[in-house]
This record gives structure tokens, sequence and C-alpha cells, in this order.
């Protein structure tokens, strides 16, 4: 039997090793962004505004700082996210046609797809472990079980860039759904997802748009964990929540990157 | 190898039930204008885009069922790069190979075997970006052949490229021929038809106006020679229904372009001779021989299509 006809194992991970060797040329960047961004939100928001907000004797149980981080955390693994899963996806698709290289492979469409979303975890994991210990180093966290918070960031930012991944891949115009996306969805979800204070402070409709936001079911899990006030049926329906948009948003992504890539 | 291969998009049938089969070690030319199906032909074989009808087998097995595993053994050099422009021309040859999950043990003597083939060892550390065009064709080439293919597809491997570029790569084509490496290749240019191709079909539409090999087409759709006579501006189209008289038997015939008349004979000395007895007296005039560009342009038209 020659090596030929025993075709090597491909997997998705090949799409992450792609990414990886693409990383090695931006990741200082990366970092000094990673580090540079929860500082400035936890100095001008959290200890700034904070200092404030305490004054008037808050009304949350804890220092706004303590509040503000967890949700500061989701954010932030959100916005990440849907960064990797749109211009860079528009990149193997368009601009530097990567995507179409691979498709020519034993790859499939499925684990390409599949492996841009892995990596988009992977990302948000490191990026969320570093935000979180820098919120960490600044008093932002409330009890050590807010270590936790990373994972409801992961399992957020993957649950919002699956059904973005599938944008991504049907867009052919350059840009412009992306600036509709962050101006038009990403932005107001960071609004109004009870970043900043509950949710009960905001009119009938801003609760609406917190409820159908992922970044609010993400939140509500991450301040859970740090401050340990989220009973468990209420985390299960979060978690359920987000299951449902990474479940429905990977299937859409597995339809897009085959059509795009089998036209 | 395919039967009755049909490839639609909504109304529009870009391939239209062609039928044809390419043996081991054999090169293979797809030949056609732009927008005839070449293209397409060429995704069904590579397994990347469905076949609409018909029947393809590719090394013995079905694309539909068998996709990766049929493209685990192509190498595929498409019509426009998808070579990483930020990332080196090492890390291209890399991560290609990683794509076949091959080992990165193997993979390292394997780069720089292709490096070397394809003359980039020296600028290996070199992100692709600033490459020339040659370059890039090179290094996609060599990116085609880390998986040691059976068949190599190339769509129109050599387009846009200069001369030495273009016989640079014919070269190292040549050298996968003799390797046992089949090529099916698509291509407008005829001198690379005839120089690479063993057997090649002419594409237009969607089916095969011709088939054979590059003699072969020339004897059957041309004659063997071809004399050129330039006349005066405006005096072209005059000259040629007089030169009718200059061809004899059932394949000669005249054709009057805008600058020139084309009498396609059996011998273009003779023909000239005639010419000057009608009382022709062109500016200027030439004999040679028939090439595949004349039988392309007489199947396929000289009218622009897209």
């Amino acid at each position: 039997m020659t090596a030929l006809e025993a075709p090597y194992r491909t997997t998705m991970w090949q799409v992450v090793e792609h990414e990886l060797i693409e990383a090695r040329r931006y990741w200082k960047g990366v970092l000094i962004t990673g580090l540079a961004t929860p500082l400035l939100y936890v100095l001008a928001l959290g200890i700034g505004l904070g200092t404030i907000v305490n004054k008037h004797s808050n009304s949350l149980g804890v220092p706004y700082v303590q509040f503000v981080a967890p949700a500061f955390l989701t954010a932030a693994a959100l916005q990440v996210a849907a960064t990797s899963a749109t211009f860079p996806v528009m990149a193997g698709f368009k601009w530097i046609r990567f995507y179409h290289g691979m498709a020519a492979t034993p790859l499939t469409p499925r684990q390409i797809c599949d492996g841009k979303l892995l990596w988009v975890g992977l990302r948000t994991l490191v990026g969320s472990t570093v935000y979180l210990a820098v919120m960490a180093a600044f008093g932002g966290l409330h009890r050590w079980q807010g270590v936790f918070g990373i994972f409801a960031a992961v399992l957020t930012g993957l649950a919002f860039a699956a059904p973005v991944l599938a944008l991504s891949a049907s867009v052919s115009a350059e840009g412009q759904a992306f600036n509709v996306l962050f101006r038009f969805v990403v932005t107001p979800m960071f609004l109004f997802s009870g970043t900043f204070y509950p949710i009960s402070r905001l009119p009938r409709w801003g609760e609406v748009i917190a409820y159908v936001s992922p970044l609010w079911h993400g939140t509500q899990l991450a301040r859970g964990a740090a401050l340990g006030d989220l009973s468990a049926l209420a985390a299960l329906g979060h978690v359920g929540y987000l299951l449902v948009w990474l479940v429905v948003g990977l299937g859409l992504a597995r339809w897009r990157y085959r059509v795009r890539l089998t036209a | 190898m395919a039967q009755g291969l049909t490839k639609s998009f909504g109304t529009f049938t870009a391939v239209d039930g062609i039928d044809f089969a390419v043996e081991r070690g054999e090169a293979f030319g797809f030949l056609g204008p732009n927008g005839a199906g070449k293209s397409s032909t060429m995704r069904m074989i590579g397994c990347v885009a469905p076949i609409t009808a018909g029947t393809l087998r590719i090394l013995g097995m079905n694309p539909v069922t068998d996709g990766p595993r049929i493209r685990a053994r192509l190498g595929v050099v498409p019509q426009q790069d998808t070579l990483d422009i930020e990332m080196t021309v090492r890390e291209n040859l890399y991560i290609y190979g990683r794509y076949f999950g091959m080992p990165r043990a193997e993979l390292k003597a394997k780069v720089d075997a292709l490096l070397e083939f394809a003359q980039l060892t020296d600028r290996a550390k070199s992100t692709v970006d600033p490459l020339s065009g040659g370059m890039k064709r090179r290094l996609t080439i060599a990116r085609s052949l880390i998986n040691d293919p059976e068949i190599l597809l190339l769509d129109e491997p050599t387009t846009g490229l200069d001369p030495q570029a273009r016989h640079v790569l014919w070269d190292r084509l040549y050298r996968l021929k003799q390797d046992g490496v089949t090529l099916v290749l698509t291509t407008h240019y005829m001198d690379e038809a005839e120089q690479l191709c063993d057997r090649l079909v002419v594409m237009d539409g969607g089916r095969f106006v011709a088939e054979g090999s590059p003699r072969s087409l020339i004897a059957d759709h041309s004659t063997r020679e071809v004399a050129e006579l330039r006349f005066a501006p405006g005096a072209n189209a005059d000259a040629a229904v007089a030169l009718a008289a200059a061809i004899s038997g059932d394949r000669e015939r005249v054709e009057a372009l805008p600058d020139r008349v084309l009498l396609y004979v059996s011998d273009g000395e003779a023909a000239l001779r005639r010419a000057h007895h009608l009382g022709l007296s062109p500016v200027s005039s030439l004999v040679r021989r028939s090439t595949l560009e004349d039988v392309f342009l007489r199947l396929t038209g000289r009218s622009l299509i897209d």
C-alpha cells in the first residue's frame, strides 16, 4: 500500500493550524490590545465612574467595579468573537481566498467552517483569561468562582460567532454588512444587556432586547459566577439559550460555507 | 471518466453533456474561449463543484461519495491564485501539506524539495505578496505537488505571465509528465496546448466541437499551410473575392480580415503564384504552416464571446 492509497487524516485542527501560523505575525498587537482594553475599562468605568456610583451608596451590594467586571468580560469576548468571525472570513472567501485553496484539498467545507469556529473559541478563551486576570488584579473579582466567567464568556462568543460566520460566508460586498452588524447589533447589545446596571432599570422594550441578546444571558452567567446570586435553574436556562444560538448558528454557518465553497 | 457531464447554474448550462476519458500519464487539454465551460469542468473534476447531471469517475471513485479521498490524490492549480499572501513561501507549502494531513516531520524535506523545484529556495522566507506573477505561479504549482498527486489539474496555468516565466513553467510541467503525472489543463494559448498536450478537446458553449492530438486537429480542421496576403487598406475584401479563384480542393478556403486575406491551402507558395497570375499584387505576403490557432479560430469563431 503506497502512501497515496492511505490518505492521511484531515481534521478541523488543520484549519486551526492555519490560523496559528497567521497569528504568529499579529499576536503581539493582539496581546497589547488585550491587556490595555480591560485596563482602560476597569480604570475608567469601574474605578472612575464607580467612585461616584459607590458614593451614592449603590444598591448593588458590591463595589461597582465588581458588578461591571464580569459584564465587561463577556462583552469583550463577544467583540473579539464577532471581529474574528467577520473580516478574516471575508479575507478567506474573497480578499486572499485561502478558503478556496483549502477546499481543493481533502478538507471539507464543514471542517473548514468548524475549524474556524473552534479557532474563535480558542481565541476567546485566551483573550478572556487575560481579561479576567487584569480585572482581578484591580479588585474586579468578588470571589474566586468568578473565574468560571471565562467559560460564560467563551460560550457567549461562540453563540454569537456561529451565526455571524453564516453571514460572513454569505456576503460578497466589502464590509457594508459588517458595519451594520457592529453598529446596530453589537454596540446596542453592549448597551442593553445589563452591562452597566441591572436590566430591571430599563423600560419594558429595553428588557425585551436584553432577553433576546445572547450577551445578556452570558453576562448573567458570568456575573452569577462572580457574585454568587444566580440560581442553578436560571443558570441552566442561560446556558440552554446560548447553546440554541450556537447549534442553530453552526448549522447555518456550515450550510453557507458549503454553498460558497462548492459554487 | 466522464459521460454526459453537465453543469448548470440556474437556467444557464455551463457544461452541456460532455464525454471524455483521460488515460493515466496522459496530458489532456481543454481549449476554448472564455465562458466555454472549461473552468466549470475543472471544478467538477477537482471534486469541488458538484455535477448537475451525467457520471464522473476519477481514479475509479465517485466524487459525490468520495470527494475528500479523491482530492487527497489530486493537485490543483486554480486559475486565480489562492496563495496565502500574508504568509511566507515556506509556510504556504507547509500549511498546504498539513491540509492533506501530512505529518510535520515528513513535510520538512518535502517542502525543501519543492522550493528547489520551483526555484524559490532563496525566497523561502519572503512573504508571498511581493513576489512576481511568475514566482507566485511557480509556488502555486509547487504547492499543488505537496501530496505527490497522481493527477494534476491546471486551470490556465500561464495566463498573465511573461514568456520567460511561461517557458520555465512548461519545463517544470514537462518534467512532471516525464515522471508519470497525469496532466489535465485548460488554456487558451495554442502554443501551450501544442507544447504540453498529447490530446485535447476544443470546447465552445459547454460542448466539445473537436478532439484529437494537436497534429490530427490541424490535419482535420485546417490545411497544411496558410498564405497571408496583405493589401492596401480597404482593398482586402475585394481581393478576397478575386482570390476565390486561386484555391481549389474541398478544404481550401479564403478568409478576409480587415487588414489581410488568409488563404488556407495545401501549398502556400503555389497559391501565391496563382494570386500573381490573377493580377493581384499584395503589399506583403508570407507563407506559414497551419497552427492550432487556425483550428481554434475556425471552430470557435473570431468574434469576442464575452
